[in-house]
């Protein structure tokens, strides 16, 4: 512990002692000054790492592993429904977002029962004037059913493989909890538009928790804005499907995958 | 560089001169860091436990390693990257095409705007929660539940609630009551039935939620809602039984010998 500082790795000294070319020497000092405060070695090597892992040969799939090409139908894909979902989830956020920028979440503007209010309008409005906006809603729309469907493919997946065994039940458990909020999810959407079958899909929604013992009147508050439908239903619809609901489920798939990865894909048969 | 007479500030136990008090007193230099079993006899209750069992986990683990014999590799899984992922990323960029033209060919429906003053005349949800709306529509099961003179036990809703529960809390039991190495379907030919069960009792729901297309009786209908399921359980059961047989010697070969049960 003295003042004197001591540079045991000299690595200026280092540079000069060898004939390097000028761009070799710019590179070298830029490395040298970023590794120092930011130790991007570390992470270099982090690439370097998954660069070779990347390289090396496939292990054989599980039909030629065990030589069952004539016994078993290669049933590979069933293996991605996971990933499909991720997918299908991410298109349907961007597509989300863009809709976003045209949706209002307000049933104001309906002079008597049944006319258009301003979230019907919206939609009217993406569907007919929006650039491309017919597109945009049918891919929203369609990326939800591919989600949903490879969410209830997946599990069966799992189940008829016995991938949720001993060492993955924490997962087991975590892929219900997503599969009820994609349903959510879905349930949410549906609500949006404010059609005839998005209110009474609600109303449904709304006795369904009022039926519920104990919590059922302080939820159907919480979730639908009272018992009876109206803007506040919408708006708190809205608020889920885009702001809680996005946070929640993408930081329970991130959690659902990193068991993945710490874990090992279930090894087939 | 300094004198023998220069004043020291730290007892003279260093040649150069010191002006920050010698080594810190709090954090202690790297040879005299505790180890984990120093940290463990110096520690006490919960930290205890907890440094004790990850001394016996580590070495569990190392003990597993040495006792193998498995030939390939000593994980229970293919890794995720990159092998998996890789693999899935042909797969998930055909499908993101397929979704858009399938969006192309088949275009969003819409409906009417909403109406509080009239109800249509048939309410659906979308095809994922049929089975959910299904469970809605048992309440003609309700009285028969009853017990003690015919009063109803619950509201036709909390019927439908509590059927969800059953559903969602029976699903999260099986990894708690299956247990094992086993794999396949035909390896346990009863939880593949119980499956199956699942699987057409999903089916049977929704046929339930859209009972209005179904030209048969509602006793009829509720009645096959839940005989089918049990109705295929039974052939999954028996087929896979049948079939398993065959699969045995190769399997028992094949499988056991890469990973010997416990």
């Amino acid at each position: 512990m003295s003042l004197k500082k001591q540079d045991e790795m000299d690595h200026n000294a280092w540079l000069k002692k060898q004939d390097l070319t000028v761009i070799e020497t710019a590179f070298l000092t830029t490395l040298i000054w970023l590794d120092k405060r930011l130790r991007i070695v570390d992470y270099l090597e982090l690439l370097e790492t998954m660069y070779y892992r990347a390289n090396l040969q496939m292990p054989k799939s599980h039909t030629e592993q065990y030589d069952l090409d004539n016994k078993f139908w290669y049933w590979y894909p069933l293996y991605s429904l996971g990933s499909l979902s991720i997918v299908a989830y991410l298109v349907a956020a961007v597509s989300g977002a863009l809709l976003g920028f045209y949706y209002a979440p307000s049933t104001a503007g309906a002079a008597a029962q049944g006319d258009p209010t301003a979230a019907y309008d919206s939609l009217v409005m993406i569907m007919t004037d929006v650039q491309f906006g017919y597109m945009l809603r049918s891919i929203h729309r369609w990326a939800a059913q591919f989600m949903v469907a490879a969410v209830f493919l997946h599990m069966l997946r799992v189940y008829f493989t016995g991938s949720y065994k001993e060492p993955r039940e924490v997962n087991w458990i975590l892929g219900i909890v997503l599969i009820g909020l994609t349903l959510l999810f879905g349930f949410s959407g549906y609500v949006l538009p404010w059609k005839q079958l998005s209110f009474w899909a609600a109303q449904i929604g709304v006795e369904m928790a009022l039926a519920t013992p104990l919590v059922g009147e302080w939820a159907a508050q919480l979730l639908f804005g009272g018992f009876t439908l109206g803007q506040a239903t919408l708006v708190r619809m809205y608020i889920l499907h885009v702001f809680v609901l996005p946070f929640v489920v993408t930081g329970l798939i991130a959690l659902h995958v990193g068991i993945v990865w710490v874990q090992g894909i279930a090894e087939p048969h | 560089m300094t004198d023998d007479d220069t004043p020291m500030t730290d007892g003279g136990t260093d040649a150069e001169a010191r002006t920050d008090g010698g080594p810190p007193a709090t954090v202690p230099p790297d040879d005299e860091t505790p180890t984990w079993s120093d940290r463990k006899e110096r520690s006490q209750g919960l930290a205890q436990l907890t440094y004790q069992y990850f001394e016996r986990s580590r070495r569990e683990d190392e003990d597993l390693r040495a006792e193998s014999t498995y030939v390939e590799r000593d994980v229970l899984g293919f890794p995720t990257w990159p092998h998996e992922t890789l693999r899935n990323l042909a797969i998930t960029s055909f499908f993101v095409g397929i979704m858009i033209l399938v969006a192309a060919l088949m275009p969003a429906h819409f409906g009417e705007p909403a109406n509080p003053g009239s109800t249509p005349a048939i309410i659906l949800p979308d095809w994922y929660l049929y089975w959910s709306f299904g469970l809605l529509k048992l309440n003609p099961l309700n009285p028969e539940l009853a017990v003690l003179g015919g009063n109803i036990v619950m509201s036709n809703e909390l019927l439908g609630i509590v059927a969800h529960g059953i559903v969602f809390g029976v699903i999260g039991l099986v990894p708690f009551l299956n247990k094992g190495s086993a794999r396949r379907p035909v390896e346990q030919p009863f939880w593949a039935a119980v499956g199956v069960t699942g699987v057409i009792l999903a089916f049977t729901l929704a046929a339930l939620a859209i009972q209005n297309f179904f030209p048969i009786s509602l006793d009829l209908l509720i009645t096959l809602t839940f005989v089918l399921p049990v109705l295929g359980g039974i052939i999954t059961y028996a087929v896979l039984k049948t079939m398993r047989e065959g699969y045995m010697y190769d399997l028992n070969r094949r499988y056991y010998m890469l990973r010997p049960p416990k």
